[in-house]
């Protein structure tokens, strides 16, 4: 029975992905907290000679470089037979991969071909009596729950931007071990990739973001967001990713991993409440206030300031003690 | 053409959700109001689509759950589904994707489903792994995080194109039968009508119990849960709102933001 801790690397365009990187971090701490050993990287890909001597100098880990003809274009499918084959053999105590539209579609399924536990969005490892755990959040960020594994295989999926990459000592370099496959898909065939076209040249160049989540309630209360933002020079009205399903606002105005990542120096975020996918894309902000009536709304842990309040009265209340003040009272 | 719809009961979004006394998981009697999970009536809806499309197309619907469950299989009835299925649990607690993803494949094995339709993840426990794992035990072709879709004229493939991140689109061919998971955003979800309400109301649930009385596989439990830790300064403001509206202004002016 192996012991070790695998990471699948994610690249993307004859890149590897700085995600990878922060998944060595994660794979490290485990490390530590386990004792196992060792830790080795595994890359799929079409062209996977350059790509894993890249990984191996950089990450100065072993690196098993899987060639598959095919893989041009990520397929869940090919990634989890693949992988499903080579590591049956190994029976590793931990898989890491990265939490992305990739790693999200494959990892559960691998999971099932090991007989795994899959956690998904790993923020921490945390040892609870002894067990090692790992923190993810449940409930729309209202709570952080310790999961524990309890088959000898775990695959976890590592929430990005948590784990610090570690700067390469250039001491060593990893070996490379070179695995041709024949393996292709036979249930699905990759068309590629379409990018998207939406503008957001609006919200990337702000200073200033007021965002409006589900709690707006109705589209009506938009006026409230966009006559907040007009106090403020150089801003933007931006939204969560329900508020542009519900056609509220454009796309092209949405902050998220699926939409936009920004970092302007104030972020206002109205009725938001906080979902993991939206604090990725806002986090790094200079400034945040959160106005939301909901106290326990998981947008206030990432708030500078947190003001519990509906905002259709706040807001009002808040232009009228700006008018009354007068600007030149700063 | 026969689809099956994979859906979940979820806490009302605004609801505070407290701790039990033993630290190891949430207050589920403190929760009083359920509703269904949000990508989860986009599934339903891109079924009811293809309904429309194509002929004599029959889509059951099925949720894993402790009784209260019913409720969303009747409102997924109501939104224009033909029968519902609820697996039963006894307890209210953690439940394995692992081991629901199971339990969903063995009711679906054999019944010659062409697609497999559930939201991209839940809003409560947000893992989106049900439908890859189901796929995988069922040994279909599967996409995550669909948001579009076109079954081939010849019913074999479906087109589908893959929400990742900044919005691109991962874009493939699947052979069915296939399962899918619906991003939100990929049609207008309908409402429940009230002659289909009344119709789910008098139609029996198809009603799969675990046999094991140990309940569903569980590959990972929780050993502890807490509140989430502060990132920030997370200055609470205080007072009436005319005196919280002071203070915000006074601290975005001394920060120069105004």
């Amino acid at each position: 029975m192996g012991k070790d801790i695998v990471i699948i690397a994610e690249h993307a365009d004859g890149q590897i992905r700085p995600v990878t990187y922060e998944l060595v971090a994660f794979a490290k701490e485990l490390q530590r907290a386990t004792g196992t050993t060792p830790i080795r990287v595994i890359l799929l890909a079409d062209k996977v000679k350059g790509l894993a001597q890249e990984l191996a100098d950089s990450t100065e880990l072993d690196v098993t470089a899987m060639q598959l003809p095919e893989m041009a274009y990520y397929t869940g499918e090919l990634y989890t037979r693949v992988l499903a084959e080579h590591l049956a053999d190994l029976h590793p105590s931990f898989v890491c991969i990265a939490q992305t539209s990739q790693g999200s579609d494959y990892a559960p399924a691998l999971a099932v071909k090991l007989g795994a536990a899959c956690i998904s969005g790993v923020r921490e490892i945390k040892k609870h009596e002894g067990h090692i755990c790992f923190t993810r959040v449940l409930y729309n960020g209202k709570i952080m729950a310790r999961l524990k594994p309890t088959s000898p295989t775990a695959v976890l999926t590592v929430q990005p931007g948590i784990f610090k990459a570690d700067e390469n000592t250039g001491n060593r370099s990893g070996s490379v071990t070179l695995v041709a496959t024949s393996a292709r898909n036979r249930q699905s065939r990759s068309l590629g990739i379409k990018q998207a076209v939406t503008d957001t040249a609006d919200i990337d160049d702000a200073n200033v973001i007021v965002a409006a989540g589900n709690g707006i309630g109705q589209k009506e209360n938009l006026e409230f967001i966009q006559r907040l933002a007009a106090l403020f020079t150089k801003s933007a009205v931006a939204g969560s990713r329900i508020v542009c399903d519900m056609g509220w606002l454009g796309y092209q105005c949405q902050v998220g991993v699926t939409g936009t990542t920004v970092s302007p120096r104030l972020y206002i975020a109205c009725g938001i409440s906080g979902a993991v996918q939206h604090v990725m894309g806002m986090q790094s902000s200079e400034f945040i206030v959160a106005i939301n009536k909901d106290p326990f709304a998981a947008i206030f842990q990432v708030a500078d300031i947190c003001i519990v309040e509906d905002l259709t009265t706040f807001i009002p209340a808040f232009i009228q003690a700006y008018n009354e003040k007068g600007v030149q009272n700063g | 053409m026969r689809i099956l719809v994979c859906v979940k009961q979820v806490p009302e979004s605004e609801l505070p959700i407290l701790i039990d006394e033993s630290g190891e998981w949430i207050q589920g009697d403190a929760i009083t109001e359920f509703k269904m999970n949000r990508l989860d009536e986009y599934a339903l809806e891109e079924a009811l689509l293809i309904k429309e499309s194509i002929a004599s197309t029959r889509i059951d619907v099925i949720t894993v759950g402790p009784d209260r469950c019913d409720e969303v299989v009747r409102r997924a009835m109501g939104m224009g589904a033909d029968s519902g299925v609820h697996i039963r649990t006894v307890s209210d607690g953690y439940q394995s994707p692992y081991g629901v993803a199971a339990a969903i494949a063995n009711f679906a094995r054999g019944k010659k489903y062409t697609l497999i339709l559930t939201g991209a993840m839940s809003e409560d426990a947000m893992q989106g792994q049900v439908g890859p794992m189901l796929a995988a035990q069922l040994g279909f072709a599967w996409a995550t995080s669909v948001i579009f879709e076109k079954i081939a004229a010849d019913k074999k493939t479906i087109y589908v194109e893959r929400e990742i991140e900044s919005g691109h689109r991962d874009t493939l061919e699947l052979k069915l039968p296939a399962v899918i998971t619906i991003q939100s955003g990929i049609n207008s979800p309908r409402w429940p009508s009230l002659s289909n309400l009344l119709r789910a109301n008098s139609q029996e649930l198809a009603e799969v119990s675990i046999s094991d009385p140990a309940g569903l596989q569980q590959m990972e439990h929780p050993a502890a849960v807490g509140y989430p830790r502060k990132s920030r300064a997370g200055l609470v403001l205080t007072g009436s709102r005319t005196e919280k509206a002071a203070r915000l202004l006074t601290v975005l002016r001394e920060k120069s933001f105004l």
